[in-house]
């Protein structure tokens, strides 16, 4: 199977200043980050604000140029092509359709208007326009409202006809369910499953939460402080876990079951700062197993970024 | 024993939009009650209404409010803000919009301690560094000089929970305090709690949309759709074997890791949640309900069955009877 979409040695700094007369401070969001996603696979993307995920995704959009390494789709470059083809080929998923969506438009010009830039006839237009909003489960009177008139997961079901009407490879959803109920969510996850489904899509997934990306994805990245540290099949890394932050995000997890009460989070109090990343493994601080080494070395590449895993190097 | 908190047949309306339509509540000291339901169900609005702090536009109407045995429904404002703050507090969702980004920590903190119980300045910092500790802030002194801006997420929310408790009220209101915060930080912030729940012998009404924060941290659970309660039961009972259609469309509709296989679907509810104009009849929930007949239209009388409460036509048993 081919890489539908593939990151190489990918990193973004920023030289952020706090305030006017602050300092500089050099904050690195994505260090060095090589994952690879292939043809019509799903992959989820999990970790905690703060660690990347985000910019990452922007990364993988082309809206953001690494500062060193490429994304590159379909085996070229991304940033080397142009927005049009770039479009065509890729498109996003956000977290709020109330701040996604242009709340003067009506659905259905937000949803012909990719195909609008891209050049596509107006007759045409409007027929594909209201085809991909039945496929999203909206019907054709939906498309003469505006976004304020609609509930959440009727705007989400917007957004993602928009992101599909260019018949895109790869979709890019970054917390595509955290801002709705969880009764509108699952219907979002099935209405995305079934999409990816007949639309062969290719897909990334970002989430804070584990269980919905469990749900989704075929495989699992689990990023802290810019890098992946643990990486493998969805089943795998939930059957079992093996680098100790891992372990931590899946205990955290609050599953309906009364009765079990509160889990013992062995996490420090230490609060990760991308502008500070600690020396040595960079989870340490945090980490209930450290071992001296562990301030000091980083540890080994490989799909678990852990001094006390064996892991196989990638 | 008394609860601390009673509240008999509560009515909030937005014009001629019912957002709370008759609910009652009663929690005991040492007890989290957690008040549940999806956006727009009325649960926040319901707390407001608690604390006596409607929006403008929000109108209550009859019902009472007994804390601590009195009606505070009539009270008046200034008898209200003697209240507020020392016997009963309140947390919120975001705590940047709580806190005041132009004042440090140390006055905010330290305003509620001399407005409430007249302290000094220098006794009032002490019990607010003392407080700081109890929640697991570390280097509480450093904090007090703080700005809000300079505290992480999970901090903020700490140093809320600090300032509701200076007073030890006899009641903590807590509105979705941690949906904002991630999961890692989420966990130690309900242990924090539960903890002083426990410690303080605090009556709790927690509210949340989340029901794994329901089943972990409640001792009893009320299930809100549409402005009213239409399931309240030990939060035991209520997972086990929940009763309204609603409430099990709700529980079926979480993704829990190894349950639901991938590549199946999750369960749904159809639809959305209603807004119900004053004088609505029936059962809100019929429209999304596979089980509604066109008995549902008509006013639907609660249930009762020992501790267990749920409005709906449906009687216990119905689901192995289906």
């Amino acid at each position: 199977m081919s890489a539908a979409i593939e990151a190489n040695g990918v990193s973004a700094v920023f030289n952020q200043r706090a305030g006017t007369f602050g300092v500089r401070r050099r904050v690195v969001a994505v260090d060095d980050v090589s994952l690879t996603v292939p043809e019509g696979m799903a992959l989820g993307i999990v970790g905690e604000s703060g660690c990347g995920k985000s910019t990452f995704a922007r990364l993988l959009l082309g809206l953001l140029a690494p500062s060193g390494g490429d994304v590159r789709v379909g085996g070229q470059v991304l940033q080397a092509m142009d927005r049009q083809a770039r479009a065509r080929l890729i498109q996003p998923v956000f977290q709020d359709p109330a701040s996604s969506l242009n709340p003067r438009r009506r659905v259905g010009e937000i949803v012909a208007l990719p195909l609008r830039a891209a050049g596509v006839a107006r007759s045409e237009r409007r027929e594909r326009a209201l085809s991909m909003l039945s496929r999203v489960g909206l019907t054709p009177e939906m498309a003469t409202r505006y976004p304020g008139q609609l509930s959440g997961g009727q705007r989400q079901r917007v957004a993602i006809a928009r992101a599909l009407v260019l018949e895109p490879r790869i979709l890019i959803c970054d917390e595509p369910t955290s801002a709705l109920d969880v009764s509108v969510q699952a219907q979002i996850l099935n209405l995305l499953a079934e999409l990816r489904a007949s639309f062969n899509l290719t897909l990334v997934m970002i989430s804070h939460n584990l269980a919905v990306v469990e749900h989704v994805a075929d495989e699992i990245a689990i990023m802290y402080l810019g890098r992946v540290v643990e990486r493998g099949a969805a089943e795998s890394v939930f059957a079992a876990p093996h680098h100790p932050y891992t372990k931590a995000l899946l205990a955290s997890v609050l599953t309906p079951e009364p009765g079990l009460g509160l889990p013992d989070l062995p996490l420090g109090e230490a609060v990760p700062d991308p502008a500070n990343i600690p020396a040595g493994c960079r989870f340490h601080p945090r980490c209930p197993v450290a071992i001296p080494r562990c301030a000091t070395e980083a540890p080994a590449r490989g799909d678990v970024e852990c001094h006390l895993v064996q892991s196989v190097p990638t | 024993m008394s609860p601390v908190l009673e509240v008999r047949d509560l009515r909030v309306r937005f014009g001629s939009m019912a957002a709370v339509r008759g609910i009652d509540l009663a929690i005991e000291r040492g007890q989290t009650h957690c008040l549940v339901g999806e956006s727009g169900c009325g649960k926040s609005v319901s707390a407001l209404a608690v604390m006596r702090l409607l929006p403008r536009g929000a109108k209550r109407e009859a019902g009472a409010i007994r804390f601590a045995g009195e009606d505070i429904a009539r009270l008046p404002e200034r008898a209200m803000r003697r209240l507020r703050g020392d016997r009963m507090a309140m947390i919120f969702q975001e705590p940047m919009t709580s806190l005041n980004p132009a004042y440090t920590i140390g006055s905010q903190m330290t305003e509620v301690l001399r407005a409430h119980r007249g302290m000094g300045r220098a006794a009032a910092v002490e019990r607010a560094e003392a407080m700081l500790t109890r929640v697991g802030v570390s280097a509480p002194g450093m904090r007090l000089g703080q700005y809000p801006h300079q505290l992480s997420g999970g901090l903020r929310q700490r140093v809320m929970i600090a300032t509701a408790l200076l007073c030890e009220p006899d009641l903590l209101v807590a509105d979705e305090p941690t949906t904002a915060l991630d999961v890692t930080v989420q966990v130690g912030i309900l242990k924090l709690l539960a903890d002083l729940k426990r410690d303080l012998g605090l009556a709790m009404l927690l509210i949340t949309h989340d029901l794994g924060v329901v089943a972990r941290i409640a001792d009893v659970v009320s299930v809100m759709y549409a402005g009213e309660i239409v399931e309240h039961a030990p939060v035991g009972q209520l997972f086990a074997e929940p009763l309204h259609p609603y409430t099990r469309g709700l529980l079926r509709a979480i993704p829990v890791p190894g349950k639901v296989r991938r590549g199946e679907k999750l369960a749904t509810i159809p639809g959305i949640v209603p807004r119900t104009e004053v004088g609505f009849r029936g059962c809100a929930f019929r429209d999304r309900c596979e089980f509604a007949t066109q008995e549902c239209a008509e006013p639907v009388a609660e249930r009762v069955e020992g501790a267990h409460h749920w409005r709906c036509r449906l009687a216990s048993g119905w689901l192995e009877a289906a």
